[in-house]
């Protein structure tokens, strides 16, 4: 992706900030219900991003996050994420822990880098000779997350509670490599693991 | 409840056998290997010399785990197996984790390997990828008396501007030299293919001509055997099959003389 691409993105994110912020009341379902910050999960070695709780008793979630990848760490670029996940377990541990055992979810990660392209060029590659996006990663992912009832145990007001998780995911290219290797690689070779905590307001 | 536990203990377990991973697109982590080709020549250095030459030649091992695993096998069986080449396409994406997973089987190599650049291992990072995981995409060296030039033909991946194969490079690496009694090429892609930049098909065919210790050059890239003589050309453009076909070939030098046989495994 060139420099120019990747600023014209950056415009149109900021733009759309902006003309949200100017809306005001009106878009109140836009303030986010939680902050989140992640090491690792293939989305950068730190990254940091807002959630939205979805349907009835927050079975869902939607987290749009930007990681960051140094160079130390075999980087020099930044990925933005949109997250979606299911909660259809739900353990009441004590009044103060509740525990969501496995959470299904799906995301996207999308790499600003110059070396990556969001499609292969027509001009160079017939239509399909390479078929999946360097930039643009498609995600499977499963997560644990322990809530804590913060409102419970620090008698705070304003944080609801705070939520530790650990999640594992793979990707496309992982998993076009597993589908023809069942033998030759496990599902723990294609699965990767990050860790996170969510406070939610 | 129990159904729930249950659940929850596979994810951690789960969670527990994987490793962290930053990024898909990451060029390297805490424990990705490094300049495999230069440590591998280190190996053949300490090896015995003799007067017969046997290596391996294979490539397009991209996706193909399950057969990388039996080649691996395969090779460990053949007597006097001096070294192998794996003549691109290690991955199919050229993320560092495919070229992770083929290094984990081709450590078990009892012979040293040596990688060379594929179009599949250009995608995305791949370059970094490999340039610091196995080294330059140009590279050389001799044993035995042979003169191992190793280099990269994807001039797709470079839209054909003119710079891939380094032509100058070829030469320079081509000048006769007095300690080198015969050569031998290898990359990925053959000159007068699709994928080869066709500017540069001829010159670089003549190249490989002009030297008369060249004995032959060697590609993958078809998955499928061949052997070409572009142009009435004097030394054979010998093709190996991908590893995923469960083929490879089998070069022997004894003398100066060059024979090969095609092997399924």
């Amino acid at each position: 992706m060139s420099a120019s691409t990747t600023k014209y993105i950056a415009t149109v994110f900021c733009i759309i900030a902006f003309s949200l912020a100017a809306s005001g009341q009106k878009l109140r379902f836009l303030i986010p219900d939680g902050a989140i910050v992640q090491h690792a999960g293939s989305i950068g070695y730190f990254s940091a991003g807002i959630d939205y709780d979805l349907f009835k008793n927050r079975k869902g979630s939607l987290d749009i996050m930007y990681g960051m990848q140094p160079h130390s760490k075999g980087g020099g670029f930044s990925t933005l994420s949109t997250k979606f996940a299911i909660r259809p377990f739900e353990i009441t541990a004590a009044p103060w822990l509740i525990i969501h055992p496995v959470n299904p979810g799906a995301f996207l990660s999308y790499t600003f880098d110059d070396d990556l392209s969001l499609v292969h060029d027509r001009d160079q590659y017939i239509k399909g000779y390479y078929p999946l996006s360097e930039a643009l990663r498609i995600h499977l992912s499963f997560s644990s997350e322990f809530k804590f009832n913060t409102s419970t145990l620090l008698k705070s007001g304003k944080l609801k509670s705070a939520t530790l998780y650990y999640e594992v995911n793979t990707n496309d290219i992982y998993l076009t490599n597993y589908v023809q290797n069942t033998k030759g690689l496990s599902v723990t070779d294609i699965f990767k693991a990050g860790i996170g905590i969510k406070a939610s307001f | 409840m129990e159904r729930k536990l249950l659940l929850f203990l596979i994810i951690a377990c789960l969670s527990g056998c994987t490793d962290f991973e930053y990024s898909p697109q990451q060029t390297f982590d805490s424990d990705s290997p490094r300049d495999l080709n230069k440590k591998n020549y280190e190996r053949l250095l300490q090896a015995p010399v003799n007067d017969t030459l046997r290596f391996i030649v294979c490539g397009d091992s991209q996706a193909s785990q399950n057969e990388v695993e039996l080649f691996v096998k395969k090779a460990n069986e053949l007597q006097g197996l001096d070294l192998v080449f794996l003549a691109g396409d290690i991955s199919d994406f050229g993320s560092l984790q495919e070229m992770e997973w083929l290094v984990r089987d081709f450590q078990n190599l009892k012979a040293p390997y040596f990688a060379v650049i594929g179009n599949h291992d250009l995608l995305g990072k791949g370059a970094d990828v490999f340039k610091r995981m196995f080294g330059d995409l140009n590279y050389s060296f001799s044993y035995g008396g042979v003169k191992f030039v190793c280099h990269d033909t994807n001039g797709r991946e470079y839209k054909f501007n003119g710079t891939v194969p380094d032509v100058n490079w070829l030469q320079t690496e081509l000048i006769a030299d007095g300690s080198v009694s015969s050569y031998i090429a290898l990359a990925h892609v053959r000159p007068y293919t699709a994928d080869f930049d066709p500017n540069l098909s001829t010159l670089y065919t003549d190249i490989l001509n002009a030297n008369p210790a060249m004995l032959a050059s060697f590609y993958a890239h078809d998955h499928s055997f061949g052997e070409y003589h572009p142009n009435n050309s004097r030394i054979p453009f010998i093709v190996a099959t991908s590893l995923g076909e469960r083929g490879f070939l089998l070069v022997e030098i004894i003398n100066g003389r060059l024979t090969y046989e095609r092997i399924d495994y």
